[in-house]
Parts: structure tokens; C-alpha cells; sequence
């Protein structure tokens, strides 16, 4: 049996463990990550989302997302956002210097969110956005093409263009166009389709294919495939060669610009001296009093029993793993920490309804320090903090939330446990 | 309003009706079937997708068990692609009583139905998941057949002869005059089009609908509506079907069927012939019963649940659930109201729907003064597939896979694979849990009987694994962009995802939960469907 000691323990490799990890570290701790899985970032869109709509009307954007946030909190104190809404602006400048620094530049709007397309032709409003999917031009563009390619099954031009024209505000005489590439290849997935754009080679192949379709102030929409890692240096390429602007959209898993995200932050977590083990899962804990003081792992078929200071628990919601549904009841995985389950009815009969579903509301409560409390809200273990989806109280489907809460309270409790 | 004519006009697009239509045709009738959804969209798609040996009704109902083990051989011959011949098995738990199991044997026997009892041991080693509370357990001939494929090959080898089908068309009028029928009136579900079909005899095999179907002619026929809720397993639990050796109750039977099993069913009377939806308790009763035959039953992943109705049929009032009998009943209306032209075919079960037909058209063709004799148990329903073109089809759509098309396709087998052959392209795997290619997606897409991704997915297995449609669903409706019936993206994904849905709410825990979890995900936080212009 491997014994570890150190001062924060981190579960959960998601967007709030990684951003907990990177503001614990800066504060000068002994940071251990440890993680089943990839997390459910490589799942993403790789963009911040804040808050996307209006409160009072719900079908409308919402153009300030942090004062809506802050309009929000004071009605809603059970809402994440609510423990952790005095830290948001500056854990979304961090975010975006650590993110930049390991370079992946992130964006903000000239207004308060942005309108990206996304794969299906829909518009989804983000607050922060990697420099190759802030469309800047988009609203105002005399053309758009969209290119797809042969092979990929998972990105369909004509669709993203149909829907486009009823979702978005586009000039009465914006011309859309749409083009298919051809690699050569019969079937392609977006992980070795950006393991190939890598090439120069093929990059040119694909510049000699757009080229004749080029028209003026024309902007390019593509599937996000630019690249595995190298995201901008694809892009910029591309761009130089086109003469054009070109950006990727938001589409369904596989994510590269999640996996791109996930990449920067590990990248940035190890420059800190944090040890990171994944593939690693917690199987036990020993609570005495209101302390965990020692967490038993198991990785590769060894056991590790970890000692420490402070954990932080991100796990995770049902995706990710924190929790389990049983009938009639949901568990969370590893502390066994009280859920909150809402309703009788964990969905709603609607599967795109508004109102969204009553399970994505489920999860720990806590109280402003990020410890989970119970129902009487006295806090059950101190050393304990709780981010992301584990938390309870965000419609994050609907209110487009999510990665905005995992980031803001990752950063928070990263910060706490750096003053332990 | 135009106007077709053929001699007989069928009510309803379940087995019995297709296998009307078949027997018709091949008999050298004119038929055209109504349908008012997809075929197979009401009960016979909302089953166990058991092939019954008839063991189950030996005790109760030795007429049904003959009529089932009769049937049963005979659609193992003319159906192979659509039967999997898995056997059965009936156990016998500690608390069940032996003296039924005695009685059991002895009806088996004098129903012509063969049972062999397994030794305990060999059955423990061969599926330990079983209860250790098995004290005797007897094989059968029982199997699992594909109701969607027996009802698109019933249409598939009637159009061969002339037959026709209408789906998406409700029946909305019987004309009659001077107590004879003359024809229907039908309006088309899509386009709001009415159609008058001129005939001679109007044959009712709309099960639940029966009812609703006899009082248009302003006659009346009881159907018992009885609800069943069956819930859907993402494994093979055995590799046979697995029934309880008791009289038959809730939740009692588990059918193997390609990577899943089904476990059914319960019984609750209905009113309305459409009330197809599964309730969540409904689901944890089925998983109490069920456990007593697998004890780990709660560990295995459920995929969906869904519920079908039953249109048991008793002449008189008094018996209900599974007090009625599974025997089907032909009523003659012009012997029984005086009305000329109206048949009206009621109660069975899948296994038996053939031999329905075949009575059915019996009398049809003394009607109509034919004498041909009916043929469908000796003409196959599709033709065998060869060996050389089962071998192209695996060095197009892999060795898996080309079996699976080939038993889903049938004749049109070799039609799909030419266009793979040609269009490699279109060997793309779009449906990953089932294996369906992008090849098959697109013939089924065009053979002008599909409407909906629903369609496309009753006639392919699309969208009825693990994902339950969340990948594929998105995929086909961009390969299939360019045509008409796709034009309003959100209506043709929403429609499709909402039915999947509904199966998926009562079963919605463990590795399912996540599964929903996953969806939403995709579809409101990637996509931002539900505000979807």
C-alpha cells in the first residue's frame, strides 16, 4: 500500500476540479489530483457559458450575464451561483490568463454574450469563447460558407445552413453557401481529422479545395476538427492561407475544443508541480468526527490511501459519476453526502421541455464556505468542498450555466483551501 | 377526393391485418390495406417479440397451445430471418406448486408441445444468473421473433401480388347500402387528402380498434383494451426464453432478442386502444417478479420500457385480464347483424396471426365466390439469401453486421448492398448499438413507405439501443437533408427523440439516467434545441 500526504486533495478532473487545482496551486499548495476518467469537459463546447437568457423572458438572450447572475442570487439563494457570485469576475479573468498562457486565448463579446452557431443551424449564447469560435463577423457577413467532409458523420453543411437562416439575424442578402471536402477518405472522426489537419500537406489540400469558392467578405464555419492540440496554430494557418476569417462551431461529442480545454489546463497544472493521477477511483474514506482524514484509491490494481488537509470533491453529476440514481433515490459515490432530490417526478414529460428536467437540479447542497451541509444545513464533513455538478440547484441545460458554475466554484474553493 | 377500387379493403397494419393482406393476394384477391400510423405502430410492436410454443397456455387453454405450437413451426420455415430459434425454458421455483408442474407436462404433451426437463446442475452452469431457487426446469420450443420484420415481409411478398398498403391513412367512414358495404372513406394523416376505396368486403383487424372500427358501420364488438408494460434490457440475459412454471401472471417471461432481453408483462384494463404508455411502478413490479428468476435483476442495465394493448376479445360479458381466453374469434356480420360485407377478425396473439388470416380469407373467398385454397404456410415469406452474396455483404458492411442487414432486409438485401458496393460511402455505420448503415438508412428512406425517423426506425432498429437515438437520429437527419420530408429539422428530430423519451422516463436510473443526463446535454446545452426557431 503507497501512502501520499498533502494539502488539498482533489477528486475529479472535470473543469471545476482542474480550475480548483490551478487556484490552489497559486496559492501556494501541495495540490494532488485524482480522477477515474477524462471528466466530462472532453463532452463540452469548450466555451463559458455564464447565463444565457433572460430572467423575466426566458426566450430572450440575456445581454449582461453577471448582472443577471447577481439578479438571479437574490432570488434564487439555493442556485450555486448564489455561494459564489462575489468571485466570478475574477475567476474568469484567471481562467482566462492561466488559459492563455498555455495557449488557448479565450474571447470575450463586444456585448455581453456571444451568439455562436452551433452544428444544427441553432445560436447559443456564451460568455467566453476559444479565439477560433468567436464569430465576430458572423452578424454582419455578406457570406457564409460552410464546409463539412466527406467521411465525417457527424457534420452536415445543409442542416447547419437551413437552420441558421430561421435562428440567427443574418443581412437580408446574406448569401450561405455550402461545400463538401474530400480527403480521400471514407470515414473519418474528428479526432483523426485534426490528428491530420495537423499536416501541412493536408492543410493545403484542403486551401486548394476552398479556394475557388472564396468570395468576398466571406466567413467560413467548420466543424471543430482544427486541430488536436495546436488548435490556433491550424487555424492561423488556414486563415493566412483563405485570406478569410474561418471558425469552428459547437457539435456533438467528440469535443475537441472541450479536450483542447482540458489539455491547456493539465498542461498548466503540471507546469505548477500539481500530481495528477488519473485512471485512479476512490473506493473508501475514513471520517472521524467531522473530518475525512484519509481516502482510499485504487489505480492500475494498486491501492493508495491519501492524507489530506483539505478535499475537494468534483466528481461530478450522473455523467461524470458523483452520482448514481437508484429507484427512488440518487447516491453520491464516494463521502455518501445527502442529496437533494426536488420532485417526485425527476423529469419532465417534455424531453426538450423549458422548464428543463427536475434530475438536473439534483445534487449536495452547501453552505457560502463550499462545505456540503444536510438538510438542517449544519455542515457534515469541514474539510470537505464541493464544486461543479455536484452542486445542487442549476437548471444547467436550460439556463446554459454550466461550465460557468464548475469554474466559479472550482476557483472558489481553490481559493478557501489555499487559506487553510 | 379520388377513388381506388379492390375487392376487399383491411382495417389495420398489425400481423393479422398484413397477414391478411398476404393471403389475399396470394389467393389472386385484390386487397388494399388501411393503416392509420406506421404498421406495427399499435400492438404488434409492443410485445414480448415471443414466438410462443404454447407451453404457457397447455394448463389453461389447450385449443390456443395447439394452435401456437402449429404456427410456430410453420413460421420458423417460412420466416427464418424473422425467428430466432432460442427454445425455452419453464422453471420451477421452490415456492411454486409441483402438482402444476405434473399437470403442466401432461397438457404439453396432449397439445403436441415437446418438453425435456433440464438437469439442475447443467442449468446452473449454463446461466448462473438464474435463481439457485430453481427446482425443475423443462425446455420447450419456444423462440423470439422480429414484429416488424414478419409485418414488413407479410406486405413485402403481398405486393408481389398485387396487394396494396396505405399507411398514415385513418379509416373515417364505412358506406353501405341496403345493408351491403360498398366502400370506405380514408383520410390521409399527412396531407389531410381523403380517398374513397370502392369493395366488396371490408375485413376488421384493427385490435384495439376493433371496436372503434364496428361502430363506425354502427355495429358493435367488445374488445377488452388490456394495458401491458414490458421493459427492455441493454443484455443478453439467457440465451433462451425463460417463463415461469406457474398459470401465468405479471412479469413472468424473459425474451431474449439479438443484444437484449424483454421481460413482461402486466395486465391492466384500458380504455382507450392507444394507451401505450409505461408506468413507472408498473416497472419496479416488473423488476420485483422478475427478480425471483434472477436475483440480480437490479444490476442489469434497462434501456426503456413501453406498454401495448391487448384487444382480448370475449363473446358475452365477465372474464378480464388474463382470465380471457387468447383464442381469436371471426365474426361474420351479415350471420350475426345482417350486415353484408363486413368481417370482423378478433382477440389471438401474434404467434397465431397466420392461421387468423388464413381463417379469415377462408371465409372472405366463400364470400366472393373464390375457391383457391390459402398458401401461406408453405410460400416463404422472403427468399433464402445466398452464400455469395451473405459473402459480399461482409466485405461491405463487416461479417456482423451484413448478417443483421441481411436478416433485417430480406429481399432488398441485395439491392442495398449493390448501392454500398457502388457508393462506399454509404457503408458508414449510423447506428453504432445496432449496427445500421448509412446503405440501409437511405433504401428504407426512399421505398416510399417511410414518413418519419420513427419509419426509418420500426424498419431498421435505428435508435433502439443503448443511445436510444441520440447520435444516430442527429446523423440521419443530415444524410437525409435533401429530402422533402425532413424540411422542418426540429419536427423531424423532436418528434423522434420525444418517443424515445417516453420510454426511457420510467426506467430512468442507473446507467440510463446517465444516458438522459447525456442527451439533454447534447441537445439543450450543445444545441439549444428547446428554443429551436
Amino acid at each position: 500500500m503507497m501512502k501520499k500526504n498533502t494539502d488539498v486533495l482533489i477528486i475529479g478532473a472535470g473543469l471545476s476540479g482542474l480550475m480548483a487545482a490551478a487556484k490552489a496551486a497559486d496559492s501556494g499548495k501541495k495540490v494532488l489530483l485524482v480522477a477515474k476518467g477524462m471528466g466530462a469537459l472532453g463532452l463540452s463546447s469548450g466555451c463559458i457559458d455564464l447565463w444565457g437568457y433572460s430572467l423575466d423572458h426566458p426566450e430572450e438572450i440575456c445581454q449582461d450575464p453577471v448582472q443577471e447572475i447577481i439578479k438571479m442570487v437574490a432570488a434564487q439563494k439555493d442556485h450555486p451561483y448564489a455561494k459564489v457570485w462575489d468571485v466570478l469576475e475574477e475567476s474568469l479573468s484567471f481562467f482566462q490568463q492561466i488559459c492563455s498562457q498555455n495557449g488557448l486565448a479565450y474571447e470575450v463579446a463586444e456585448k455581453g454574450n456571444w451568439l455562436l452557431p452551433t452544428a444544427l443551424g441553432t445560436v447559443r449564447p456564451t460568455y467566453l469563447a476559444p479565439a477560433g469560435m468567436a464569430a465576430r463577423e458572423l452578424p454582419r457577413a455578406k457570406n457564409i460558407l460552410v464546409m463539412g467532409f466527406q467521411g465525417l458523420k457527424d457534420f452536415y453543411p445543409e442542416v447547419l445552413t437551413t437552420n441558421l437562416k430561421n435562428n440567427m439575424n443574418l443581412p437580408a442578402d446574406c448569401q450561405l453557401t455550402t461545400l463538401m471536402l474530400d480527403l480521400g477518405k471514407i470515414e473519418l472522426s474528428p479526432n483523426n481529422l485534426a490528428y491530420l489537419l495537423e499536416k501541412d500537406e493536408v492543410l493545403q489540400r484542403l486551401v486548394s479545395q476552398i479556394k475557388p469558392h472564396l468570395a468576398e467578405e466571406m466567413v467560413i464555419l467548420m466543424p471543430p476538427v482544427l486541430g488536436e492540440r495546436g488548435h490556433t496554430k491550424v487555424l492561423l494557418n488556414l486563415v493566412e492561407s483563405l485570406g478569410v476569417q474561418v471558425y469552428e462551431v459547437t457539435n456533438i461529442p467528440p469535443s475537441l475544443p472541450g479536450q483542447r480545454l482540458q489539455q491547456a489546463l493539465l498542461h498548466h497544472l503540471k507546469k505548477q508541480s500539481v500530481e495528477i493521477i488519473l485512471g485512479c477511483t476512490v473506493i473508501g474514506t475514513t471520517v472521524l468526527g467531522e473530518h475525512c482524514t484519509e481516502v482510499l484509491a485504487e489505480g492500475s490494481g494498486k491501492n493508495l490511501t491519501i492524507a489530506a488537509k483539505s478535499i475537494i470533491l468534483a466528481t461530478g453529476s450522473f455523467l461524470g459519476g458523483g452520482m448514481e440514481a437508484q429507484p427512488g433515490k440518487v447516491i453520491e459515490t464516494v463521502f455518501h453526502l445527502p442529496i437533494k432530490v426536488l420532485d417526485e417526478k425527476w423529469s419532465a414529460k417534455e424531453f426538450l421541455s423549458l422548464e428543463g428536467h427536475p434530475f438536473s437540479k439534483f445534487g449536495i447542497e452547501v453552505n457560502n464556505h463550499l462545505q456540503p451541509v444536510n438538510s438542517q444545513g449544519e455542515v457534515v464533513i469541514k474539510n470537505i468542498r464541493v464544486i461543479g455538478a455536484n452542486l445542487a440547484g442549476a437548471n444547467y441545460p436550460i439556463e446554459k450555466c454550466g461550465n460557468g458554475v464548475a469554474l466559479a466554484t472550482g476557483y472558489k474553493a481553490g481559493k478557501l483551501v489555499g487559506e487553510v | 377526393m379520388t377513388t381506388d377500387r379492390a375487392q376487399v379493403v383491411v382495417i389495420g397494419g398489425g400481423a393479422t391485418g398484413t397477414g391478411i393482406l398476404r393471403d389475399l393476394a396470394l389467393r389472386g384477391i385484390s386487397g388494399i390495406l388501411v393503416e392509420q400510423g406506421d404498421l406495427a405502430h399499435g400492438t404488434s410492436s409492443r410485445f414480448h417479440g415471443l414466438l410462443h410454443s404454447g407451453a404457457r397456455y397447455a394448463v389453461k387453454d389447450k385449443e390456443a397451445a395447439r394452435e401456437c405450437i402449429e404456427e410456430n413451426m410453420i413460421l420458423r420455415k417460412i420466416a427464418p430471418n424473422c425467428v430466432e430459434e432460442t427454445g425455452g425454458l419453464f422453471v420451477q421455483l421452490k415456492e411454486d406448486d409441483p402438482s402444476y408442474t405434473d399437470k403442466w407436462i401432461s397438457s404439453c404433451a396432449q397439445a403436441g408441445i415437446p418438453t425435456e426437463e433440464v438437469e439442475i446442475g447443467e442449468l446452473r452452469r449454463t446461466y448462473p444468473v438464474l435463481s439457485p431457487d430453481i427446482v425443475r426446469a423443462f425446455r420447450v420450443p419456444d423462440c423470439a421473433v422480429d414484429g416488424f420484420r414478419v409485418l414488413w415481409s407479410n406486405v413485402n411478398s403481398a405486393r408481389q401480388y398485387g396487394g396494396q398498403v396505405l399507411t398514415y391513412h385513418k379509416l373515417i367512414g364505412i358506406k353501405q347500402s341496403n345493408g351491403k358495404i360498398c366502400g370506405v372513406e380514408v383520410a390521409n394523416q399527412l396531407t389531410g387528402e381523403h380517398k374513397y376505396i370502392e369493395c366488396q368486403l371490408v375485413i376488421n383487424a384493427a385490435g384495439a380498434w376493433a371496436g372503434e372500427v364496428a361502430a363506425m358501420a354502427g355495429l358493435e364488438v367488445n374488445v377488452i383494451k388490456d394495458k401491458g408494460t414490458l421493459v427492455a434490457y441493454n443484455h443478453r440475459l439467457t440465451n433462451q426464453v425463460v417463463n415461469r412454471l406457474r398459470p401465468p401472471g405479471d412479469g413472468d417471461i424473459f425474451v431474449p432478442h439479438g443484444t437484449i432481453t424483454i421481460l413482461g408483462t402486466t395486465s391492466i384494463t384500458v380504455d382507450e386502444p392507444s394507451c401505450s404508455k409505461p408506468g413507472q411502478q408498473e416497472v419496479l413490479d416488473l423488476i420485483k417478479i422478475g427478480s425471483e428468476m434472477i436475483p440480480e435483476l437490479q444490476n442489469f442495465r434497462m434501456i426503456r420500457a413501453f406498454a401495448g394493448v391487448r384487444p382480448l376479445y370475449q363473446a358475452g360479458n365477465g372474464a378480464v385480464g388474463r382470465a380471457v381466453t387468447r383464442n381469436f374469434a371471426l365474426l361474420d356480420h351479415q350471420q350475426q347483424d345482417g350486415l353484408n360485407g363486413l368481417v370482423s377478425i378478433v382477440g389471438g396473439k401474434f404467434t397465431t396471426f397466420r392461421l387468423m388470416a388464413e381463417k379469415t380469407v377462408d371465409m372472405a373467398a366463400q364470400k366472393l365466390g373464390v375457391d383457391a385454397p390459402s398458401r401461406t404456410a408453405e410460400e416463404p415469406l422472403t427468399n433464402p439469401i445466398s452464400k455469395e452474396i451473405l459473402e459480399r455483404g461482409k466485405k461491405v458492411f463487416g461479417v456482423a453486421g451484413a448478417k443483421k442487414a441481411a436478416d433485417r432486409l430480406g429481399d432488398n438485401f441485395v439491392k442495398v448492398l449493390e448501392e454500398a458496393e457502388k457508393e462506399p460511402h454509404k457503408c458508414k455505420v449510423f447506428c453504432e448499438c445496432e449496427a445500421v448503415s448509412l446503405a440501409e438508412i437511405d433504401f428504407v428512406a426512399r421505398d416510399g413507405d417511410s414518413f418519419t425517423l420513427g419509419d426509418i426506425r420500426r424498419k431498421t432498429r435505428l435508435g433502439m439501443g443503448t443511445c436510444q437515438g441520440t447520435f444516430c437520429s442527429y446523423r440521419t437527419l443530415g444524410a437525409l437533408s435533401s429530402y422533402d420530408w425532413t424540411r422542418n429539422h426540429k419536427e423531424f428530430l423532436t418528434k423522434f427523440l420525444q418517443k424515445r423519451w417516453k420510454g426511457i422516463r420510467p426506467v430512468m436510473w442507473g446507467q440510463q439516467m446517465r444516458e438522459a443526463q447525456l442527451s439533454t446535454a447534447i441537445y439543450c446545452t450543445l444545441f439549444g434545441m428547446e428554443r429551436m426557431k
